[in-house]
């Protein structure tokens, strides 16, 4: 292509596309072999692209089987949804459970009757009781009551006034 | 009685009822479904696993799918969005275990007669993947059949109108490109 035909390179291009040129082309192409010979191989190639676009998406055809497959895949998807739509339930369930036990027991925590207070003083009392033999334990014979006494002595040293004897 | 099992009961007396139904809009829908698919990826194989996947969504969320226009519009941009995604994580794959390399795979291309069809073809669907996103989105999605305007503009959000100006600057391009 010249480069005064340079300018009529995208009206070429249509004119192969849509097969209808514009009048100044047409003048054009009048007195230009070159781009008379150049639209004749854009209208080629049209005609080849045409021919061949249609298969870059219609080349092929789904397999015999397809509708069965996927009804096959579809149905094994719907098993699956069922199985996790069970377990789901469960969860819940288990969940609910525990949350209305949880519940259950703060409420009865809070509501249940607390203990009078005569009764906490008398079991304080209770508590802090001691027998009156308690006492007793702590006498000067408390050390007999432990120990086993050794032949010849005695643990009640109790000293003998000598004036008295005389 | 329980909620779970009555539950359990109203599945089993719909399930007949949904799978008749969802197996119709299957067999209204596969062909184009299988076609977004394949545009975007170039392989039988992985359109198949996409379509799939994609009407396996569908199923899930069939109960809100079941008009046949709902269904057929939800089905094609979900089915394209998946491709895209797929695409996406191949040429990652790619570049990362070629990175070294300057070989490229072979695509995979079906439907071509003959040798010199699929050599053209690869041509074709490389110049298509060099094609700006915005481009070839919407010729990849028109070569479907079945696919207007106004589907394509559906999928990708835009109006009829944008959609046709777009597949011509792309086939304009591509013009330029085969030569």
């Amino acid at each position: 292509m010249k480069n005064e035909c340079e300018k009529w390179k995208d009206q070429l291009l249509e004119t192969a596309l849509t097969g209808t040129a514009s009048a100044d082309f047409e003048t054009h192409l009048r007195s230009c072999t070159i781009c008379s010979k150049e639209l004749d191989a854009a209208r080629a190639r049209k005609a080849r692209l045409d021919e061949l676009l249609p298969l870059a998406a219609r080349g092929a055809e789904p397999p015999v089987d397809f509708r069965a497959r996927v009804l096959a895949a579809s149905e094994a998807v719907r098993e699956g949804s069922r199985a996790r739509r069970w377990r789901l339930w469960t969860l819940a369930g288990a969940t609910a459970a525990i949350v209305v036990l949880m519940i259950g027991v703060t409420i009865y925590r809070r509501t249940a009757p607390a203990f009078p207070k005569e009764e906490l003083a008398m079991a304080q009392k209770l508590a802090e009781w001691r027998a009156p033999s308690d006492g007793l334990l702590r006498t000067p014979g408390q050390e007999m009551l432990r120990t086993m006494p050794r032949l010849g002595k005695s643990y009640l040293n109790v000293p003998v006034k000598k004036d008295e004897e005389e | 009685m329980t909620g779970a099992f009555v539950n359990a009961l109203i599945l089993k007396a719909e399930a007949p009822e949904t799978e008749a139904g969802f197996g119709e809009r299957i067999a209204e829908n596969q062909r184009r479904v299988f076609q977004i698919a394949y545009s975007v990826l170039g392989n039988s194989a992985d359109a198949e696993d996409v379509a799939q996947e994609a009407f396996l969504r569908a199923y899930q969320k069939y109960a809100s799918l079941r008009e046949a226009e709902k269904f057929r519009a939800w089905v094609n941009r979900i089915v394209f969005r998946l491709a895209l995604n797929r695409r996406r994580g191949h040429l990652r794959r790619l570049t990362r275990d070629t990175a070294w390399q300057f070989t490229e795979a072979p695509a995979m291309i079906d439907g071509a007669k003959d040798a010199e069809q699929r050599v053209m073809l690869e041509r074709l669907r490389k110049q298509i993947e060099l094609l700006p996103e915005k481009l070839r989105s919407v010729l990849q999605l028109s070569l479907v059949e079945e696919m207007e305007a106004a589907d394509v503009g559906a999928v990708l959000g835009i109006p009829a109108g944008t959609v046709r100006s777009r597949v011509h600057t792309a086939r304009k391009l591509l013009l330029e490109a085969m030569k």
